[in-house]
């Protein structure tokens, strides 16, 4: 045992105890910092004296020789992060969804006295007015006004649910950019990363900052995260690098779509929008790279699901089928009460009640014949009897037509509504479930992660009392030495 | 379970913000009186409601045709009521002029007398209410009589419907034929004639003929009071229609208030529980115990 192995241990003791006070230090400092991770410096015991060898010297037992810091980890459980970017994605999906049907049932305004339904009672009630009173041409005024209401009324929802429409197009863009640049991102800090794990080092806040856009990531698309190993000279607790690829709802990646690999290449994502189907522009697909693929869950196809899609080559969406119900509505409505109001004696004398200006918009563009709006005395409101036929046009309402599926004008809206409060209800529940489970989650992997300020504050205490320790135990050696040194050997001087 | 800071400010703002939302729906729900202000608040409800409030629509309008019926029928019952009283007169003065203690002066000043009394027949005839003429079928804006008591070419006996009930219409005028029949004013000029004349028999065989014109117009009378009387019970079943198709709306989306306010209170109470706790558990932590 050499004389001044003791001073050594006491310094390596400082140095220990005084690294895992800057690294409480650190941790204090990012308490509030998004994403970081709590880090702890790992002490472990020095080889042991003497170590067992040939020319090893003969003593009692082997005597320890101090601290050393083997690492400093960051303290993360990565089963609770996939658990996590789960349910992040579909929390995403579910938060896009609830969003989009919550501005359809404040734009549709029902039930309540200003909505479509309100104009159709209203147009009824003028109709009926005037089968009582079919002469007059005050009433006559009326029946043109309401109806011109009703058309109003068609024409804004319809033009309303396009400008929602068009944000919901720059939202997927932006979501879509979102992931690209997320994606460049990423794979720069893997390309970091790798230049720096072989060499020995663990770089803790890289991986926080990496793991943090992945956690970004998987909200806006559904993803699977693998890990791979940086180099063979890496150290074999160290992260490495990631490679991400699209999941499945299942969870499984999808085959060639990968967004980031460890090679350092990217492949990035883009909507495909169409016109070709049908009056309304869909999405068609999300490309990654060159080749068209599924998506499952995230705010992205949430958005995709509120703007329209095809699906199986049919167009679907929550905001094209409201317009094409909408649109179905109105023809089917306007075609019958043209119907009823011309008789047989299209085009000699009248003129149709409701024109469409656009077939493919028929929502859009309904309004009441100008002939009418300029002379609403021209309307003619009885046929054989007194006011029949302007009874006759107010029962349109309650008519069965084959063009809304055997169901009336009334209940056809009334369906609309119920099928979107379901919707609506639905999304807002998996909204509510699905993200009680990611707090859930979110809440366990704090628990593990994030940073207690008790805890740093002990630990000082526990690291400051140990650095004050160390130095003692220095002083002492040095006496020991000074007394070795300076005393010894000095007997009755 | 390790708990820290991070986590207890996260769950308490959490708590507080699904606390707020309580309260918001608690508070729209006092401040609306409705149960639900959207459709996924209650699909089921929204949906009632839109047809309730059709319902509603429904009965009040019909309430409105029903006020038009009542101005038809009322007007067309006074308007035979005066016809009656006039015929009357008119029968009185023929029993009069039928005396032989009436001398030629005094029988001309009696066909003078009956004469207005024509005329005041062929106004009633023309009654025009709210602008339409009331015993002209559903010719209403054209006159079914000149001033002499001639057809004009104008003339209708079609029904004027009314629809007072879904499906059901009513018939809401008097067929002109049924009163001024063609044979009306004739009878009433010819009666005119032969009070000018001193013909006893003349003047006491048009009294006969006088009294089929008062059977008549009574007779539709009657007709129109039988469809009064089915008009009453049709608004009786509307306004009882009424208030259970309001109530039915109301206990479909109005809220107790007793309800909505004590839970708006309760959710008061936690709210402020909530923030108390919150702000005595987060604000210690050992710095403050350290010196």
């Amino acid at each position: 045992m050499s004389t001044f192995h003791g001073l050594e241990m006491a310094k390596q003791a400082l140095f220990a105890q005084q690294s895992a006070l800057y690294t409480t230090g650190h941790n204090i400092s990012n308490a509030n910092t998004e994403g970081y991770t709590r880090q702890r410096v790992n002490f472990e015991t020095m080889p042991a004296y003497p170590s067992a060898s040939r020319n090893r010297p003969e003593m009692p037992g082997q005597f320890g020789t101090g601290v050393d810091i083997a690492a400093v980890d960051r303290l993360r459980d990565k089963f609770l992060d996939m658990q996590y970017r789960t349910e992040n994605s579909k929390a995403g999906f579910w938060e896009a969804k609830a969003a989009a049907l919550d501005r359809l049932e404040r734009l549709m305004n029902e039930p309540s006295e200003s909505g479509l339904s309100q104009s159709m009672k209203q147009f009824w009630q003028s109709l009926q007015d005037l089968s009582t009173n079919p002469d007059n041409s005050g009433a006559k005024s009326v029946v043109a006004q309401r109806g011109q209401a009703l058309a109003d009324a068609f024409n804004y929802t319809a033009d309303s649910l396009e400008s929602i429409r068009d944000d919901l197009k720059a939202e997927i863009n932006h979501h879509a950019d979102k992931v690209n640049s997320l994606v460049r991102s990423i794979n720069r800090i893997n390309e970091q990363i790798k230049q720096i794990e072989p060499h020995g080092y663990i770089p803790n806040d890289l991986y926080d900052d990496r793991d943090r856009m992945i956690d970004e990531l998987s909200e806006i698309v559904n993803i699977r995260v693998d890990h791979v190993k940086s180099g063979d000279s890496s150290p074999d607790h160290a992260d490495g690098l990631v490679t991400i690829t699209l999941a499945d709802e299942h969870g499984k990646p999808i085959d060639g779509a990968t967004l980031v690999d460890a090679e350092g290449h990217i492949q990035e994502i883009d909507v495909d929008f169409s016109t070709a189907h049908g009056a309304y522009e869909v999405v068609t697909g999300v490309r990654v790279g060159e080749d068209t693929f599924e998506m499952s869950q995230g705010s992205l196809k949430g958005n995709i699901e509120a703007y329209g899609y095809l699906q199986d080559g049919q167009v679907t969406g929550i905001y094209t089928n409201m317009l094409n119900d909408l649109d179905q509505m109105t023809t089917a409505f306007t075609e019958a009460f043209n119907r009823v109001y011309l008789g047989e004696d299209e085009g000699a004398n009248r003129v149709p009640f409701f024109e469409i200006g656009d077939a493919n918009r028929p929502a859009a563009t309904v309004r009441v014949h100008a002939t009418i709006i300029d002379a609403p005395e021209t309307i003619i409101a009885s046929q054989d009897g007194y006011g029949d036929l302007a009874s006759r046009l107010a029962d349109v309402f309650d008519e069965e037509l084959a063009d809304l599926d055997d169901t009336s004008t009334h209940k056809f809206f009334e369906s609309l509504i119920g099928r979107l409060g379901v919707d609506a209800q639905e999304a807002n529940t998996m909204k509510n479930n699905t993200d009680v489970l990611r707090s859930q989650v979110d809440e366990q992997r704090m628990s593990v992660s994030s940073v207690s300020l008790d805890e740093e504050m002990t630990n000082m205490i526990k690291f400051q009392h140990a650095y004050s320790a160390a130095a003692r135990s220095m002083t002492a050696i040095d006496e020991m030495i000074d007394r070795l040194i300076n005393n010894m050997g000095l007997v009755g001087r | 379970m390790r708990v820290t800071q991070g986590m207890l400010s996260n769950n308490l703002l959490h708590n507080l913000s699904k606390s707020y939302a309580n309260l918001d729906q608690y508070l729209n729900q006092v401040s609306t009186g409705k149960k639900i202000n959207r459709p996924s608040d209650d699909p089921v409800i929204a949906m009632k409601g839109i047809s309730y409030r059709r319902q509603v629509t429904e009965v009040e309008q019909f309430q409105r045709n029903i006020n038009e019926v009542h101005n038809w029928m009322d007007n067309s019952d006074a308007a035979l009521d005066k016809a009656t009283k006039a015929l009357q007169k008119l029968r009185e003065l023929a029993v009069q002029a039928s005396n032989d203690t009436y001398t030629g002066e005094e029988r001309e000043n009696i066909q003078k007398e009956a004469q207005q009394l024509k005329d005041h027949l062929v106004d009633i005839a023309n009654t025009k209410v709210n602008d339409k003429y009331v015993f002209n079928g559903t010719a209403t804006d054209h006159r079914p009589f000149d001033d002499e008591g001639n057809r004009t070419s104008a003339f209708n006996t079609d029904d004027v419907m009314i629809e007072v009930a879904k499906g059901t219409e009513l018939k809401v005028n008097v067929t002109p034929d049924d009163v001024f029949s063609e044979a009306f004013f004739d009878r009433i000029d010819e009666m005119i004639d032969v009070l000018g004349s001193d013909d006893q028999e003349a003047i006491e065989a048009s009294i006969d003929q006088l009294d089929a014109n008062i059977n008549s117009t009574i007779n539709a009378r009657a007709d129109l009071g039988a469809r009064m009387n089915r008009i009453e019970l049709i608004e009786n079943r509307l306004s009882t229609q009424e208030i259970v198709a309001k109530e039915t709306m109301s206990n479909n989306e109005d809220i107790d208030y007793a309800k909505a306010i004590t839970n708006l209170i309760t959710q008061e109470s936690l709210h402020r529980a909530a923030l108390a706790a919150g702000a005595r558990i987060v604000q210690p932590t050992l710095v403050d115990f350290l010196r």
